[in-house]
């Protein structure tokens, strides 16, 4: 156990993320802190928030010493939602944030996120920036007279919903019954207040915030909602279902009839939904997303743009274009931006724009679903020798010699209706595969593909 | 002279050093962690003074203690004394106030407590260190993290009535004393104006009471940094005035003209008062004046003398139960009745108390003590050239007693010189005292010519 809470240290461009003891400690957040303090350009402070592990209390006071002593003034949310902590850096103007929480994964791990001005995730050049005065460990503290000062932030839940309110129709959204699974999150916090303001109906449940142990991994994936959510939406008699990680930045959701729905839909969906609102006509996603994308944006006349997996390669892409080019950005994991809000991670907002397309077509939400080609999508996973990549990948390469090959991150072939991905995992030592067919399961080219991995295993 | 290297100070009494390129909240923060790991986690308080480093390095050690394992109850701005007794009351494992104490304001500081709220004894500091250098660090799980609780009300409470049990308060209260104070916009900002006009039913008026501002004064309150709260007593015509340090352990006394008071009388006088209530011996340090043994021999008390150091009189006073301690010169009382710490509101309420008692001005109680003459000093020396000075020192008074528990100190008939080094600078700390003054005067520039200065 230990050895293993050892290894899951991880200090990358997108953060620090680990389980608290073994991995993440004390000093690795002091010093972190202390470089992002480093960093960032003089400004009206720094944004801080948390989630609601227990280790996040431990993780804020670091975070708040080591800004201080940077003579950054600090404006603590306590425990907050991600995407209400980037509103909170706009709303303010503030130099920057730091989200404190491990968003979908287990309650013993946690993270740090930043952002910049206007809330804004790292590019790839200012990360790097930010890790190198980290591993130098040459901080800018200030003296002892012109430290930061400390203030707390009670209400700031309601001036995000301010914004929310100005781009859907509250009004007519808040006549749906909705189940939400806040797996013991932040995104009670958002949702009760809805409720409790606009007279919004949603029945929550895992709604009490748990420290420790959460009322189920806050995964938001078919088989959670399938698992936990459901099995509820015909007895309760709901419209929709929707599930939230840990901080309120993914969702996965269920259509009335207790059907869960793959994580891959909310992409799609919302790119129909958006395209034809907006000038933008570009989606950025990821090589391994779903290929009804591609089908959905081309109906539109719009471009699919794709990166690597990650948030970062995400990032990077954005700041090629121009907002206005841009309909949406995204992953399969129901992550997903919206240029309304400036590209914010947002699951709130996702949902409430699944909401609002269900009013606009007047149509269930199994029936907006059923509307698409069905694609199937299996996922898979492989232990990796380090090593032996490129061989494998080769090997793949040489073995798929047909098909459209891509190497944006790891390999990815594409024949007509079906693809492949072959990629090494950022945050464990696996190799992942992806398959995916319109229609019926690829389950042959699954199999095939896990046994030539296993070859390299 | 690289002065840079005396910035911070790691060590068994802790860690001290300028907030900013050296006393970091990182050091901070893995040196709670080694507290939190030596006392095995568990609850612990944690407190601080009116530095503006204070907030900082509070949340540092907060992560610290949370990072192993701890529960942090945070108290806020309180006197170091006051902190001690909360945890000595509370089931806390142990207590660290943020504080330099009498150190200019660009210094912070942790002072660390056991489970009793008494600084931990010279093997225990000495195991600490060990273990913060190993950084082998107790690190809690998300399951074994504890929470932060807030409790900024119950500690002066408990603290007062503390020292009312050794004082007749409604005989303070009926005189109404007219009373200053000058509380450096210290810890004792918070606390001190609610004691003496409250409590002890005082007609205050006070200085440097806000808490958000910076020290108007000298961290230590020595004579030659008192001239505001001096002016004070004469112009509002005061019986008594009081100051005290950014901690509120230490206390000087002006009298009712204006005079500051030699601390080692303002002992001397305490001293006094606690031997007429209990039975005991009394202990302080070896450069406190010769007045103490004086007044403990007039209740047939003995004196015991310990390097120089309030981890060092406590060790002493445990160990032969004393009644009453202290450092003459550096201000402080030590009275293990209330509890075995420095406290200036001890020292404020004993005053108060006898004034109150005998009818006398503070000048007239003063005036009955002996009568000495001290003089105090320092003097640069190379590395390398101390052991050379004192043998020097020791061949110039053959004649003489030695002590070299802390330095040297000779004790000769007309006097005594206490030559020790200073922990924190290349400097000899000189002190010496006698009967009269030219016999001082003689003394003091005798060590310094043999020094060469």
């Amino acid at each position: 156990m230990a050895s293993t809470a050892a290894k899951s240290l991880r200090i990358s461009q997108v953060g620090l993320r680990g389980v608290v003891g073994g991995g993440l400690t004390a000093a690795h957040v002091l010093d972190f802190a202390s470089a992002f303090g480093t960093f960032l350009e003089r400004g009206q402070g720094v944004v801080v928030g948390r989630d609601p592990r227990s280790s996040g209390v431990m993780i804020r006071e670091g975070v708040v010493a080591a800004l201080l002593a940077c003579g950054r003034n600090v404006i603590d949310l306590g425990i907050a939602p991600t995407p209400v902590i980037q509103h909170t850096i706009r709303r303010l103007d503030a130099a920057g944030g730091i989200s404190i929480g491990a968003s979908h994964n287990a309650a013993e791990w946690n993270a740090l996120k930043f952002f910049g001005r206007n809330a804004i995730y790292l590019s790839s050049a200012e990360a790097n920036e930010l890790l190198d005065i980290y591993h130098l460990k040459k901080f800018s503290f200030v003296e002892w007279d012109h430290l930061g000062k400390l203030r707390t932030e009670e209400n700031s839940v309601d001036p995000y919903l301010d914004e929310l309110a100005a781009v859907f129709d509250f009004e007519a959204l808040k006549k749906f019954r909705v189940v939400v699974d806040c797996c013991s999150g932040t995104s009670s916090l958002i949702l009760r207040r809805m409720n409790q303001r606009f007279g919004f109906s949603f029945i929550l449940i895992n709604e009490k915030m748990r420290g420790v142990a959460f009322a189920h991994e806050p995964a938001t994936n078919k088989d959670m909602v399938a698992l936990q959510l459901a099995p509820l939406m015909q007895p309760l008699g709901a419209d929709a279902g929707f599930l939230f990680d840990a901080d309120s930045d993914r969702v996965a959701f269920a259509s009335e009839d207790g059907a869960p729905v793959s994580e891959e839909m909310v992409l799609p969906l919302l790119a129909d939904f958006l395209l034809p609102r907006g000038e933008g006509k570009l989606v950025i996603t990821n090589v391994s997303t779903t290929a009804l994308v591609d089908e959905v944006v081309a109906r539109h006349g719009g471009e699919v743009v794709r990166v690597a997996v990650g948030r970062q390669a995400a990032i990077d892409a954005l700041s090629i274009y121009r907002p206005e080019q841009i309909a949406l950005a995204g992953e399969g994991t129901g992550a997903i931006m919206m240029p309304q809000f400036r590209f914010v991670y947002d699951g709130i907002a996702s949902m409430l724009a699944l909401l609002s397309m269900m009013r606009e077509r007047s149509l269930k939400l199994s029936e907006i679903v059923a509307s698409y080609p069905k694609y199937s999508i299996l996922k898979g996973q492989v232990p990796l020798v380090t090593h032996r990549i490129p061989a494998l990948l080769a090997s793949l390469r040489e073995h798929y010699q047909d098909g459209r090959a891509s190497v944006v991150d790891g390999l990815r072939v594409d024949w007509p209706g079906r693809w492949f991905h072959v990629r090494v995992s950022q945050t464990e030592p696996v190799v992942r595969i992806i398959c995916e067919q319109r229609g019926n399961p690829p389950r042959e080219l699954y199999d095939t593909l896990i046994e030539l991995v296993r070859g390299f295993a | 002279m690289p002065r840079r290297e005396h910035l911070l100070k790691i060590g068994v009494s802790g860690i001290r050093g300028v907030v900013g390129e050296f006393l970091t909240p990182a050091l901070a923060c893995s040196f709670a962690q080694a507290f939190g790991t030596y006392v095995g986690g568990g609850r612990v308080v944690l407190g601080r003074d009116t530095r503006a480093s204070g907030e900082m390095l509070t949340h540092a050690v907060a992560c610290g203690l949370l990072a192993a394992g701890c529960e942090v109850v945070e108290v806020g701005i309180l006197p170091t004394p006051t902190i001690q007794m909360y945890v000595a009351s509370t089931r806390a494992q142990g207590g660290i106030a943020v504080t330099a104490s009498h150190n200019p304001p660009e210094y912070n500081a942790l002072k660390l407590f056991n489970a009793q709220g008494l600084f931990f004894n010279n093997y225990e500091r000495a195991e600490l260190i060990d273990l913060y250098h190993q950084s082998d660090f107790r690190q809690a799980t998300n399951e074994e993290m504890r929470r932060v609780i807030c409790d900024h009300d119950a500690a002066p409470k408990l603290h007062f009535e503390k020292v009312l049990a050794h004082v007749d308060a409604e005989r303070i209260r009926r005189r109404k004393f007219r009373v200053a104070l000058d509380a450096v916009n210290g810890a004792g900002a918070v606390t001190t104006p609610g004691f003496l006009r409250d409590v002890l039913g005082c007609e205050l008026e006070a200085i440097a009471v806000d808490p958000t501002k910076p020290f108007p004064r000298e961290a230590e309150p020595k004579p030659e940094t008192l001239g505001e709260i001096a002016e004070l007593v004469r112009r509002c015509h005061r019986d008594i005035g009081f100051a005290q340090d950014p901690d509120g352990d230490r206390l000087a006394v002006i009298d009712e003209t204006g005079f500051v008071l030699d601390n080692d009388d303002v002992l001397a006088l305490a001293v006094d008062v606690a031997l007429r209530r209990l039975p005991g011996d009394v202990v302080v340090n070896l450069t406190t004046s010769a007045v103490i043994d004086d007044v403990a021999a007039v209740h047939g008390r003995r004196v015991y003398r310990t390097p120089v150091g309030e981890a060092n009189v406590v060790e002493t006073m445990q160990a032969v139960n004393a009644v009453i301690g202290g450092e003459g010169s550096n201000g402080g009382i030590i009275f293990p009745a209330v509890h075995l710490c420095r406290d200036s509101y001890t020292g404020m309420a004993f005053l108060l108390d006898r004034m109150a008692e005998t009818g006398e001005k503070i000048s007239a109680l003063a005036a009955r003590l002996p009568k000495y003459y001290r003089r105090y000093g320092k003097v640069a020396y190379q590395h390398g050239r101390l052991g050379p000075l004192m043998q020097s020192l020791e061949a110039r008074f053959p004649a003489a007693e030695m002590d070299r528990s802390d330095g040297l100190k000779l004790l000769l008939p007309e006097g005594w010189i206490h030559v020790r080094a200073s922990n924190t600078e290349p400097l000899l700390r000189v002190a010496a005292e006698a009967k009269s003054e030219p016999e001082v005067e003689k003394l003091y520039g005798e060590v310094l010519r043999l020094f060469g200065e």
